[in-house]
């Protein structure tokens, strides 16, 4: 007898995506992640466009993580000339990117996840009973979008970060401001690890993970140049096609990746669970205290992994605002550079993972051909690998609660669907 | 008195209009109080049937599912709004239309022959159902937007910019790109909104509120940036990242002069 499970559609995610398990003679034949959202050729779309607009195209790829693409972008064209940022720049940018951590995150884990773990159907409903955390993650919410808007001109989509630095520099009374509502969020990081960690991390979906991760050098963070994956290996990220090996699959206009033949996991869970040594002071006492939470082989520990970063990024975002301060900022102009045919790489770890782009230019600085590697399309595959073995674990459940089960899976992941629909240049 | 029922959907796109009304977040919970959301796929499993009073709708359709789901919207929406530069103008997918087919596209980045997903040519939503207003942006403005939502609630109108970026920069009293830099300034052309925003930070307008009313000007533009030195494609395809096909027919064939 054959049946189908079917999600048509994922909510409390990023984009329009859904899940088909087909049932045949009490087992699981198939599973489909079926991505439904349009695709928007971006690789098409940039063809021939001059270097200097790329990074004001690509970061319209996604909304949410519109800083990581924005900086994936400016970094691979930078990489292609040679290009050697101020450290003032590369301090700004990290600020930034926390910045992202923070808005997306505390999106994600308050007003997308934990609905699911409190039983409501979503933030605003749950505010009736918890509006004070809601009231909190708003402004924790708003603290990333400050810092967003302080670097990059505004929330979503900014203009101010650019190829060789920033246009104009923040000002003092907005690093400021920002550094007082960093001291006023802190304690709802804090609140968002241990409301997670009281909730028992459901079992229906345990099963082996390869994660991967960039490399951030010293410190935990989000930049870096080269790629750390669980089995031990590191790569340089100019090798990045090694380990993402995208394939076109019929039911997806998001491409699937293998590494070594099987599916893997980039985000919050591979960054924790690769670098948690280099966490720090409060990061590092929650990370500790939790640490069972944090499981390589259960994806839904993403969750609690973002919270952590929450509380790093909190913390690191007003150390970076504390030594600009006081080290004073200067407006410094555009770093100049010649055009030639060339080709760079870049990655960035996006809120919900690793994230490539890769240009090559002609002589005149314009892109003969691009390709664009998202986290949810190298985590569709092992999204695909998760929902089968929970269809396999609730196998004779009720549909209700095996749909259930799914979407709390998924929705882990972080997806950011728009995201991952207009992949990889053959 | 019952709340009006909202509906805030997305079609083809970033998902960036509907992030900016979640970056309202000091106003979100007074927002969402005064409406009943019946419909918001980003945040929220909770959905239902049946007539709409305010309907949000952004991105493109690029889909047949996506046309599809507009044409549901209308017809069960008294008020459908056309929320960001996807819904009006087709914004970066919709760039190409006019230069590529979309097999040309799905060989490309796909590399398959065969249109094996239900996948059109991206199109504004304007191009497929009556829309009674319209917020644009790439992405929209908050305030902007706030102020739509309040004048709805009022039974008024939202607002409607019909002058060009250059008037909000001269009152700014920023410089001008164009004339002290030589950037390919875009703000003659296109819409108002923004308070010109990257010319006050020293940038040129790349135009993502679309072209103005009229857009009279779009030949004079493009005349005025060859003269600057940029080249046809260069200018073509800054012009065509939020206008697309418009470019053409606001041009009126000056391309080929």
């Amino acid at each position: 007898m054959s049946k189908k499970i079917h999600i048509d559609e994922l909510t409390r995610v990023e984009g329009h995506g859904g899940i088909e398990i087909f049932l045949k003679d009490g087992r699981v034949q198939d599973v489909k992640f079926n991505i439904f959202e349009g695709p928007r050729f971006f690789e098409h779309a940039i063809k021939s466009v001059y270097y200097d607009k790329i990074p004001d195209i690509t970061r319209r790829i996604c909304a949410i993580c519109t800083a990581s693409h924005s900086l994936a972008s400016i970094g691979a064209i930078e990489n292609a000339f040679d290009l050697k940022v101020t450290p003032q720049t590369e301090t700004l940018r990290d600020l930034l990117i926390h910045g992202e951590m923070i808005e997306s995150h505390a999106l994600h884990v308050f007003m997308l996840a934990l609905p699911d773990f409190l039983g409501f159907p979503d933030a605003i409903h749950m505010a009736s009973k918890h509006m004070d955390a809601v009231k909190s993650a708003l402004e924790l919410k708003k603290t990333g979008n400050l810092i967003h808007t302080a670097l990059s001109g505004r929330e979503v989509h900014g203009m101010n970060d650019r190829v060789g630095g920033f246009s104009k520099i923040p000002t003092v009374k907005q690093l400021e401001d920002i550094k007082d509502y960093l001291v006023k969020v802190k304690p709802t990081t804090e609140l968002a690890v241990k409301l997670l960690a009281g909730f028992e991390l459901p079992s229906y979906n345990h099963s082996d993970n390869i994660l991967m991760a960039i490399d951030p050098g010293e410190r935990f963070g989000f930049l870096g140049d080269s790629v750390l994956v669980s089995n031990g290996s590191v790569f340089p990220q100019s090798d990045y096609e090694k380990l993402t090996n995208e394939i076109v699959v019929q039911h997806s206009y998001a491409k699937h990746s293998r590494y070594q033949g099987k599916p893997f996991m980039v985000g919050a869970l591979p960054r924790v669970q690769l670098c948690y040594k280099k966490l720090e002071g409060t990061a590092a006492e929650l990370y500790k205290e939790n640490k069972d939470k944090v499981r390589q082989g259960n994806s839904i520990s993403n969750n609690i992994a973002q919270a952590i970063e929450l509380v790093h990024s909190v913390d690191r975002a007003y150390d970076v605002i504390e030594s600009l301060l006081s080290s004073g900022l200067e407006q410094e102009s555009l770093v100049e550079f010649d055009v030639y045919a060339s080709r760079g790489v870049n990655a960035v770890e996006a809120p919900r993972g690793l994230l490539y782009h890769d240009y090559t230019f002609d002589d005149s600085g314009a892109i003969l051909k691009s390709n664009i590697i998202t986290p949810t399309a190298q985590n569709a595959a092992n999204i695909e690998k998760d929902a089968r073995v929970i269809a396999e674990n609730l196998l004779g459940k009720p549909d209700e609660e095996v749909k259930q089960a799914l979407e709390i899976m998924a929705r882990a992941y972080d997806p950011c669907i728009s995201c991952s629909v207009h992949l990889v240049h053959l | 008195m019952n709340k009006p029922k909202l509906g805030i959907f997305s079609l083809t796109g970033c998902g960036g209009d509907q992030l900016q009304i979640l970056n309202m977040e000091d106003q979100l919970l007074d927002l969402v109080s005064r409406f009943d959301i019946v419909d918001f796929q980003e945040g929220s499993s909770r959905k239902e049937e049946g007539p709409i009073d305010i309907s949000f709708v952004e991105g493109t359709v690029s889909t047949e599912h996506d046309l599809k789901k507009l044409k549901e919207i209308r017809a069960r929406s008294k008020i459908v709004i056309a929320l960001g530069n996807c819904a009006i103008e087709g914004c970066i997918q919709a760039m190409r239309n006019g230069e590529t087919s979309l097999r040309e596209r799905l060989k490309d980045v796909y590399g398959v022959d065969e249109n094996f997903f239900d996948a059109k040519l991206s199109k504004p939503i304007t191009d497929y159902i009556d829309v009674e207003f319209s917020i644009p942006g790439c992405p929209i403005e908050k305030e902007e937007t706030l102020r739509a939502i309040t004048s709805l609630l009022h039974g008024d109108s939202p607002p409607y910019y019909s002058y060009p970026v250059c008037v909000e920069c001269k009152l700014n009293e920023y410089p001008c790109v164009i004339t002290e830099y030589g950037l390919p300034c875009l703000g003659p052309v296109v819409r108002a909104g923004c308070e010109a925003r990257c010319p006050g930070l020293e940038l040129d307008c790349i135009g993502c509120r679309g072209p103005v009313e009229g857009a009279e000007n779009f030949s004079a533009e493009y005349k005025m940036l060859l003269d600057l030195g940029y080249s046809k494609k260069d200018i073509m395809n800054r012009l065509r990242v939020f206008s697309g096909e418009l470019s053409e027919d606001f041009l009126g064939g000056v391309e080929d002069e």
